[in-house]
């Protein structure tokens, strides 16, 4: 059905309607929304979980307690073996398993922190979305996290997803794209999920080094020295590894970050991004365990002995040694290109107002875009200013989280005492919180979603979360200020329900409630 | 696709297949496509079955078959070069996390295709996984997918399946296609259900979808009765070897293909993604964990399907492969020319098809990447020709339209 403006302010550029929302938007939604684009606190209770520099060192510990704990197990193996020559191979992996068993208490306690924080954040991020004020905001968070996605399922980033979203993206949603990208990309969320905290530029100090190990090692194998340790059991050493360059994170800057994949960038652009951002990285074990005075204080470091020293070119633009500027410098122009601004306007308009969205519109945003010097709100401005985002056909189908922070709101429902259940449906909806399994996001039109299993799903969602009901008003009556549906087959068949709960199972299963519209 | 692979060969590599090629009549040029040696048109009858497995992320060919005859490999891939392969031939082995797939190979039911690619050659996972899925030789060409394509091809009562929670592009394009994940676990109300039919008949967009919905094959069962099926699903995985840890991961997926591709009702086409392949850092003991997974999940197919297996091929493709050489971190980076493999017990195995590039420093695409020499179109279309039994009419027009001059592999099955 079509949408009258309120409700397209809070259902299409919002996170779905509260009971009471679309009557607060009044007769100007435009100004409604672009209100919104004031600087906000923190979601509540934001300020007492841990920074990423915190979790960084929690899970250094782990890691440095799970190395010991293979080391010990190594050499009491080698022990047993010189014990039993004649070996009893059945007795090493049942020591093993005792062992994992046997996780020291310290270890457990770090491990379960970090679960515990993830948890509590996400859920605190859910309660904040449901009941927030300012959802169009809101909403531009979770665009921009998801834009610049890192999925949890990669073990070394899985804590620092939801920080990077806190400490990178909230902080500049109304500021410069520059400096999100630029605060984005030295998180270590990102630094770790994308593999560039293991880039070392093949000229660096750090490679030079390795390599000189390594002929110092080929030349004393060559003269016999190592042959003369008496222990012909002993393992070869291990080969000195060279370390060099790795173009994950490069590559994934250019195509999903700024120019998009037809953004006109070449494999040497990836070689060259990638050689400017070497050393870009995250605390070594050393700094954050050690002693006092080698304490990181920083969650990105700048190793100058990984980054490759020289001029590099990207776009045809040569950029002079300058350290780390020299890698800022690059991201800074290529915030401001041209295929930057196309393809951030696309994927907005394309969030926001239609799976196709009219190539006027995006055109319109990106000038804006430029034109502004890359400030964010001049583009979502263009887009909330602009008739065509206003199509009274245009409509986008719920994700399953928007669905889910959809119901919630309309519902005034709470997450209760534990979120692991928010994240259980989540899953089971298909969109599982932070895990999309690509940097490439989760996708964002409807025939990625609107598939006969999802909408079972969504049905037996939509049960779910409307036995948890406790609305003071009846289902038409909430149907009527969420969806706008006052008659038809919808509001008919909410009359008619056995039960209010039946009732609310309907609207949040029905086609009206699947669509931001 | 070119044929210019036989100067890009290493001479110093692959003597043996190339005698081989010969003793079989093909010679000259034609040697280079060693799928083509004769004409066979295997029985295709209306109980085939194609299970396609993709690997999102770019699986690395080089760490699953190591070239061991090669003399450029152990050079280029330095510490990650696989040593304790299990023997496949005299110049291949395969990785020894996968011991089933070995079996199968000496079963004949296994067959590697070497050097393949969709027909794209930038490393952007996302575009040649596009490309691979929509069947085009470009990402963006078209708007469904090939697998989908072929269902609507097939006719008649055949349908796909897709184990995955959103639709992939490579099933797109029949409304005989459906997906299935793991329930939730509560029951559905069929009540609700026949409520809201009313409603949803009105979309035109969502229409379909909803009767798909209705018509899933356990709609109107009880949850206890979902829950059992996921169980049965999870503990053929188990029984497979396949890991669980809470999650559901590959062998659970092909094994919950496998479950809805039995028997007479069961999909013709099957369909199950992956992702975790991109092995940027610390390849080898990630490849180790992921091939286990991969090979627990084709003994989880056989298991699955019963007799049926005779009848089947299970296709595992990837977007590209990963650069020959090491990169800085124990891990390889993207790069052009992949492997894929076949198994089922319709696959004509127990060999290694497809066309050897070679190492050297000549036959590197860009001087760093495996050459691709067989567009994964030709592969493809050969499937669905001999395999299943699509009509060349088809094949050409509705589902690999414009792409004659790729012409179908024969003798896979």
């Amino acid at each position: 059905m079509p949408s009258t403006p309120q409700f397209s302010a809070v259902n299409r550029f919002g996170l779905g309607a509260r009971a009471d929302e679309v009557a607060e938007v009044g007769d100007d939604p435009r100004g409604w929304l672009l209100d919104q684009l004031r600087p906000a606190p923190m979601p509540h209770g934001y300020a007492g979980l841990p920074s990423s520099l915190e979790l960084l060192r929690i899970r250094a510990g782990l890691v440095q307690g799970a190395l010991q704990a293979r080391q010990t197990e190594t050499d009491r193996a080698a022990l047993s073996r010189a014990a039993a020559p004649t070996g009893d191979g059945a007795q090493a992996p049942s020591s093993r398993r005792r062992d994992a068993r046997a996780m020291p208490e310290d270890r457990r306690a770090g491990a379960r922190t970090l679960v515990r924080e993830s948890v509590r954040e996400i859920g605190l991020r859910h309660a904040h979305a449901a009941t927030t004020a300012l959802p169009f905001q809101e909403r531009l968070v979770r665009f921009w996290s998801n834009h610049f996605a890192v999925s949890a399922d990669k073990n070394a980033a899985r804590s620092q997803a939801a920080p990077m979203e806190r400490e990178a993206i909230r902080p500049h949603v109304l500021g410069r794209f520059a400096d999100l990208l630029l605060a984005v990309e030295t998180h270590p969320a990102m630094l770790l999920y994308l593999d560039n905290v293991a880039s070392v530029g093949e000229g660096s100090r750090l490679a030079g080094a390795a390599e000189r190990r390594a002929a110092r090692r080929a030349r004393m194998a060559a003269s016999g020295i190592g042959d003369e340790t008496g222990m012909e059991d002993a393992p070869p050493p291990r080969p000195v590894r060279i370390p060099g360059l790795n173009e994950n994170l490069a590559r994934e800057i250019l195509e999903l970050h700024t120019l998009g994949v037809d953004g006109g960038y070449r494999q040497d652009d990836v070689r060259e991004l990638a050689r400017a951002i070497s050393g870009w990285g995250t605390p070594g074990p050393r700094q954050l365990a050690g002693a006092e005075h080698a304490h990181a204080e920083h969650a990105f470091v700048f190793r100058a002995a990984a980054h490759e020293p020289g001029a590099r070119t990207v776009l045809g633009r040569r950029y002079a040694e300058d350290g780390l500027e020299q890698g800022q410098a690059i991201l800074r122009d290529l915030a401001l290109h041209p295929s930057t601004a196309r393809h951030l306007s696309l994927k907005l308009a394309r969030h926001f107002v239609a799976d196709a969205p009219p190539p006027a519109l995006v055109e319109r945003m990106a000038a804006a875009y430029l034109r502004s010097g890359g400030a964010l709100p001049a583009l979502y401005r263009a887009m909330v200013s602009d008739d065509a985002a206003w199509s009274p056909q245009a409509r986008k189908f719920r994700t399953p989280d928007d669905f889910v922070v959809a119901a919630m709101r309309a519902g005034d429902l709470t997450l209760g005492e534990d979120p692991r259940g928010l994240l259980r449906l989540l899953d089971g909806l298909g969109q599982p919180v932070f895990t999309p399994r690509s940097p490439a996001g989760f996708p964002d039109t409807t025939a990625d979603w609107a598939t006969g299993d999802a909408l079972r799903k969504r049905v037996q969602a939509a049960s779910a979360l409307a036995a948890r009901m406790r609305s003071p008003l009846l289902p038409v009556a909430l149907a009527r200020r969420t969806v706008g549906a006052a008659d038809g087959d919808l509001a008919a068949l909410l009359r008619r329900a056995g039960s209010p709960q039946e009732g609310y199972a309907l609207l949040f299963a029905s086609p009206a409630f699947q669509w931001r519209v | 696709m070119s044929v210019e692979i036989d100067d890009a060969r290493d001479p110093r590599f692959d003597a043996s297949r190339r005698r081989l090629l010969a003793a079989l009549g093909a010679a000259g040029a034609s040697a280079a496509l060693s799928l083509w040696p004769r004409l066979t048109l295997a029985a295709t009858g209306t109980d085939t079955r194609l299970l396609v497995v993709l690997l999102r992320g770019a699986m690395d060919g080089l760490h699953l078959l190591p070239p061991q005859g090669d003399a450029d490999y152990a050079r280029l891939r330095g510490a990650l070069a696989v040593q304790d392969a299990l023997r496949l031939d005299g110049d291949f082995g395969l990785h020894a996390a996968l011991p089933f797939a070995h079996q199968l190979y000496a079963r004949r039911q296994l067959l590697p295709v070497l050097a393949v690619a969709p027909p794209y050659r930038q490393r952007s996972h996302f575009d040649a996984q596009d490309c691979l899925e929509n069947g085009s030789d470009r990402p963006g060409g078209a708007r469904d997918g090939w697998l989908g394509r072929c269902v609507g091809a097939l006719g008649g009562e055949a349908a796909g399946v897709a184990v995955a929670q959103v639709m992939p592009l490579a099933m797109r394009g029949s409304d005989r296609v459906a997906t299935w994940s793991p329930p939730l676990p509560r029951p559905l109300d069929d009540a609700l259900m026949t409520q809201l039919q009313v409603l949803y008949a009105a979309d035109p967009q969502l229409a379909a979808a909803f009767d798909d919905a209705l018509q899933a094959e356990d709609a109107g069962m009880a949850g206890a009765m979902a829950g059992t099926m996921a169980a049965q699903d999870a503990g053929a995985a188990a029984a497979a070897g396949g890991r669980r840890l809470g999650g559901f991961r590959l062998p659970d997926a092909l094994a919950a293909a496998a479950r809805r591709m039995r028997g007479a009702e069961g999909a013709r086409v099957g369909f199950v993604e992956d992702t975790g392949w991109d092995t940027h850092r610390g390849q080898a003991q990630a490849l180790q964990r992921k091939f286990g997974e991969l090979d627990a999940g084709l003994r989880a197919v056989e298991a699955g399907l019963g007799a049926d297996w005779a009848r089947t091929v299970v296709l595992v493709v990837t977007e590209f492969g990963r650069t020959v050489a090491v990169n800085g971190s124990a891990g390889t980076d993207h790069g052009v020319g992949g492997h894929a493999l076949l198994a089922g017990g319709a696959v004509r195995g127990g060999r290694i098809a497809g066309d050897w590039p070679g190492l050297g420093a000549r036959a590197l695409h860009e001087g760093r990447d495996l050459r691709a020499t067989t567009d994964l179109r030709a592969l493809f279309k050969g499937l669905l020709l001999t395999h299943l039994g699509v009509s060349e009419a088809a094949l050409e027009t509705r589902i690999f339209p414009d792409s004659r001059a790729v012409r179908a592999m024969t003798g896979l099955v």
